[in-house]
């Protein structure tokens, strides 16, 4: 037997990271609120405190499970085009210590933004920019420039702006979680509002993203067309939320970003039976995997429902966050 | 040969030797080692159409006619291959794929007959071609009252063009989102592959050059489709495909058809069409396990592609048709057409792989639509190249002489090399032909001569395009670029459709004017060939006959069991 090469094990390291942190986000979510509440948070302004933290916490998880996707699928796509540029690594880092810290993150009880946390998500959320605007030269300069072909097979688009939201989802987190007793903002913004309108904005991103590349593969499967139908009927949702100051509690839109969480979740097992419609199927994997459609991609909308939710919250909390 | 249990009986699995669709059943091409049920006709009760040849026209209209309640008995001489088992990664192996059987080639141009041009399997040439699927230009289908020359077509091209999103869609071409040339046409199906190494060098050279080049529409799959996998792009294409991407009549039309209740009739070879006293044909004799057989039909569909229908016409004659069947207008074997082939190959200082994927992922129809600054007519596309070890050492050997250790030095650059070939229309001419020699094959059946000369609008035509991409190879910084200009591909002509039955051998509706009941659905109907390659425009004519047929049985208000006795409509 062949033994991995060194960007293997890097990439398998990726996986095995995003499956770690998908569990632990996951069993995270569904960990009952009010366990945590008392054992860690402060006495003092107990009902309003404890909000903005599990609030912060409900953030750092969103981001978490943004730079799981990142890094799982910056991982996979990296490998297949064989790090041909050093700067290839970068993202893979990136989520990785992003990661890292919003687990961190989400178990912190402490109303304090952190240092070192706050620096992480900014580096993302740079990152997401700088790669971005690398995936556009990569597009640019192939041959036919901004077409269809380049834009189905050449470095997507809209890829590194997950990190750009994770990191910026991250960054929201420290501002809710500082805020403490008083009204939380992020750059003078009421900070749930804010924090609804990245998120919304974010699902539409990713639903460009989902649909050019559903497109790609011609909607041959009617459930390719769940991710570009629910996910903007969530942002308007959002969009219409961090708009509205009548306080009310947008039942709806929290119901749909439930949806919308299932359905990143579910995703993973549709691009899972995906990989297995090639040829050799799951026992040829290690082709099938890059050839097939990415399996880390879907969770990126789980991530910004979570983001979702824990908006939703922070303004029933604080109607005018 | 491998023995396989089935049961409590142990059956031989030798495609190439012992027929595989009997007893009511045929492979399922989808799955290793699977079955599907197949009805199967008794040879002494009349089917509708006997049909011989289950390739591109064969393939399709047994389909059609099936799913139309027809009652359809498909022969091919060829085996029932399954791609999944049946194909290596091996260029030898695949020979199989090719039909090989004994023919004379003269003339001052003699065609190389074999793996670019003919198939023999169920499936047809479509196991093996390189799925380029292109609608014609629509002035071709009137080419000698529009553009001067060739013959029009009795087909309008609106009516053409639905019928070619009729096929597009049945084999989920994958084409770019806007085809840059031509009148608008549907979305295609699937989307187009990626390009591959050799394909970005066209695309580069025609953007230095100022013309349109797009993404090639391809019968292979860029995403799943049913159990047939997405293609893997490792590039076996013109050897067979296995993993069942690429959309050939096998995996297609022919499954479509058992379904629908046709049977297929593997490694059967028709010898002769039996013509009645009345003049009618009555069926078909056929060699099959070793022994000759009759099966009785009310029509008889030939489809055996531009040189084995004539032959087969021309083998059936009889006292009252002695050159042959539906010949009155002694136009049977005659304006054979090929299309020119002709490459340009050079050499990139970067890798290029140009074997990676199918052939042909980029293309140029620019002087298919273009008529200005041309010394010619007719028109040529050329596309990007991906040509197989094997072959491309036989390539070096053939058009250049190198042996030995220039051989072996040249294909030390094989990565490198990068090359564009045409796709070029060939004039009709009647000395171009298949006649039958004296010489007999291995069913005793006289083997056809095939006579093919360039005339000097052909050979204008090929010189236009390798000058053109010479410079396109050029543009893109190939060195040592070199010609090949002996390559022809396709054939098509030997029983021209048309208006008059003094000037054509079947109508528009491929129904033989001699013979009510003898129709005629293949390549060799084409009055001229196009820049394009042909099987998407065989396909849509085999879809419109099977639909006028169904409106002629209707029209006659009559038993479908009675259509030979359907006036002309
Ligand atoms: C290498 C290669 C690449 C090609 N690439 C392309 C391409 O990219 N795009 C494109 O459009 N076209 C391509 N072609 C051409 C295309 O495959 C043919 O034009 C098309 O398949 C012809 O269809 P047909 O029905 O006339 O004949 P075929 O598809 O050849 O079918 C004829 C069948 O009839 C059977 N047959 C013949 N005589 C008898 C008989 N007497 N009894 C029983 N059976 C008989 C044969 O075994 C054969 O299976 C390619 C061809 C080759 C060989
Ligand atoms: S490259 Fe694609 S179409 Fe060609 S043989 Fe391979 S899988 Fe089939």
């Amino acid at each position: 037997m062949r033994l991995p090469g060194e960007r293997d094990l890097i990439v398998m390291a990726g996986i095995a990271g995003f499956s770690m942190a998908l569990v632990s986000m996951l069993s995270a979510a569904s960990a009952p609120a009010a366990r945590s509440d008392t054992r860690l948070a402060p006495r003092r302004n107990r009902s309003s405190q404890a909000q903005t933290v599990e609030t912060a916490r409900k953030l750092n998880r969103a981001a978490g499970m943004l730079a799981a996707s990142v890094l799982a699928d910056s991982s996979v796509e990296h490998y297949r085009g064989s790090f041909k540029n050093k700067a290839m690594y970068t993202p893979l880092l990136v989520s990785a210590l992003t990661m890292a810290t919003s687990l961190h993150g989400t178990a912190d009880m402490r109303p304090f933004a952190h240092k070192a946390r706050d620096a992480t998500y900014l580096v993302a959320a740079a990152t997401g920019l700088v790669g971005s605007g690398f995936h556009l030269y990569n597009v640019g300069k192939r041959v036919g420039g901004f077409s269809w072909q380049n834009l189905f097979y050449g470095a997507p688009l809209g890829a590194p702006m997950a990190i750009l939201l994770s990191g910026l989802l991250g960054f929201c987190s420290e501002r809710v979680r500082e805020a403490g007793r008083t009204r939380p903002r992020i750059f003078g913004l009421p900070a749930g509002r804010a924090i609804a309108a990245v998120a919304g904005a974010g699902l539409l991103g990713t639903t460009g993203e989902a649909g050019l590349l559903h497109f790609r593969g011609a909607y041959h499967n009617p459930f390719m067309l769940l991710p570009v139908t629910l996910p903007p009927i969530g942002a308007a949702l959002l969009l219409s939320a961090a708009g509205d100051r009548s306080g009310r509690t947008h039942c709806v839109a929290r119901s749909w970003m439930r949806l919308l969480r299932a359905m990143g979740l579910a995703g993973v097992g549709f691009h899972a039976y995906g990989v297995s419609r090639n040829m050799g199927g799951w026992r040829n994997w290690s082709q099938n995997i890059l050839s097939g459609p990415p399996i880390p991609a879907p969770p990126s909308f789980a991530g910004l429902a979570l983001a979702g939710l824990a908006a939703l919250g922070l303004m029933r909390a604080h109607p005018d966050a | 040969m491998m023995l396989q249990r089935v049961g409590a009986i142990a059956v031989s699995d030798d495609p190439l030797h012992v027929p595989r669709a009997c007893d009511g059943r045929a492979p399922d091409v989808f799955r290793p080692g699977g079955w599907v049920q197949m009805r199967q006709y008794r040879e002494n009760e009349p089917v509708d159409f006997a049909i011989v040849g289950t390739g591109a026209g064969g393939g399709t209209l047994a389909c059609k006619l099936a799913e139309y309640g027809f009652s359809i008995v498909a022969f091919d001489a060829g085996p029932y291959f399954r791609p999944l088992e049946d194909f290596a990664s091996d260029e030898s192996e695949q020979t199989k794929l090719y039909w090989t059987d004994d023919r004379i080639v003269d003339g001052a141009n003699p065609l190389q007959l074999g793996s670019n041009n003919s198939g023999k399997a169920v499936g047809g040439s479509t196991v093996h071609f390189a799925m380029v699927s292109l609608r014609f230009r629509p002035e071709w289908f009137k080419s000698r009252t529009m553009l001067g020359y060739g013959a029009d077509w009795p087909l309008d091209w609106r009516e053409m063009w639905d019928y070619y999103t009729e096929v597009e869609q049945a084999l989920k071409i994958s084409g770019p989102v806007t085809y840059p040339w031509g009148p608008p046409r549907p979305r295609y199906p699937y989307r187009a592959h990626p390009l591959n190494g050799a394909a970005r060098a066209l695309a580069k050279g025609c953007e230095a050059l100022g013309i349109k080049w797009t993404e090639t529409p391809l019968a292979t799959l860029s995403a799943p489709r049913g159990l047939a996998h997405p293609c893997v792009y490792r590039g076996f294409c013109v050897t067979g495909c296995s993993t069942n991407a690429k959309q050939s009549a096998l995996v297609t039309w022919i499954p479509r058809a058992i379904a629908a209740g046709a049977e297929i009739r593997d490694l059967a070879m028709v010898g002769r069409i039996e013509v009645e006293p009345s003049g009618l044909v009555s069926g078909v004799h056929y060699h099959r396990d070793g022994a000759w057989r009759f099966q009785r039909a009310r029509n008889v569909v030939v489809a055996g592609y531009a040189i084995e229908t004539p032959r087969l016409l021309l083998n059936s004659a009889t006292p009252r048709f002695p050159d042959g069947l539906a010949n009155s207008s002694g136009l049977v074997g005659k304006n054979l057409m090929a299309q020119s082939n002709q490459a340009v190959w050079g050499r990139l200082e970067h890798e290029v792989r140009s074997y990676k994927g199918p052939p042909s992922l980029a293309i140029t129809e620019h002087w298919n639509y273009e008529d200005k600054g041309k010394d010619f007519f007719g028109g040529y596309s050329y596309m990007s190249q991906g040509p197989l070890p094997q072959l491309w050492a036989n390539t070096l050997f053939s058009a250049r002489g190198l042996w030995g250790d220039r051989l072996v030095e040249a294909m030390k650059d094989y990565n490198h090399v990068v090359g564009l070939k045409i796709v070029g229309e060939m004039l009709p001419q009647e000395s171009n032909r298949v006649t039958l020699a004296d010489e007999v094959d291995q069913y005793g059946l006289r083997i056809p001569r095939v006579t093919y000369s360039w005339c000097d609008n052909d050979k204008r035509l090929i010189d236009h395009s390798l000058k053109f991409m010479r410079r396109a190879l050029e543009a893109v910084d190939a060195t040592d670029t070199w010609i090949q200009d002996d390559d022809t591909c396709h054939l098509n002509g030997t029983a021209r459709m048309g208006s008059d039955a003094h000037t054509s051998v079947v109508d528009v509706d491929c129904r033989s004017w001699d013979i009510p009941n003898l129709w005629i659905c293949d390549g060799s109907v084409f009055p001229t060939v196009g820049g394009a390659n042909p099987s998407l425009t065989i396909q849509a004519i085999a879809c419109r006959t099977a639909d006028r047929i169904r409106a002629l049985a209707r029209q006659g208000s009559m038993r479908r069991a009675n259509i030979l006795s359907m006036q002309r409509g």
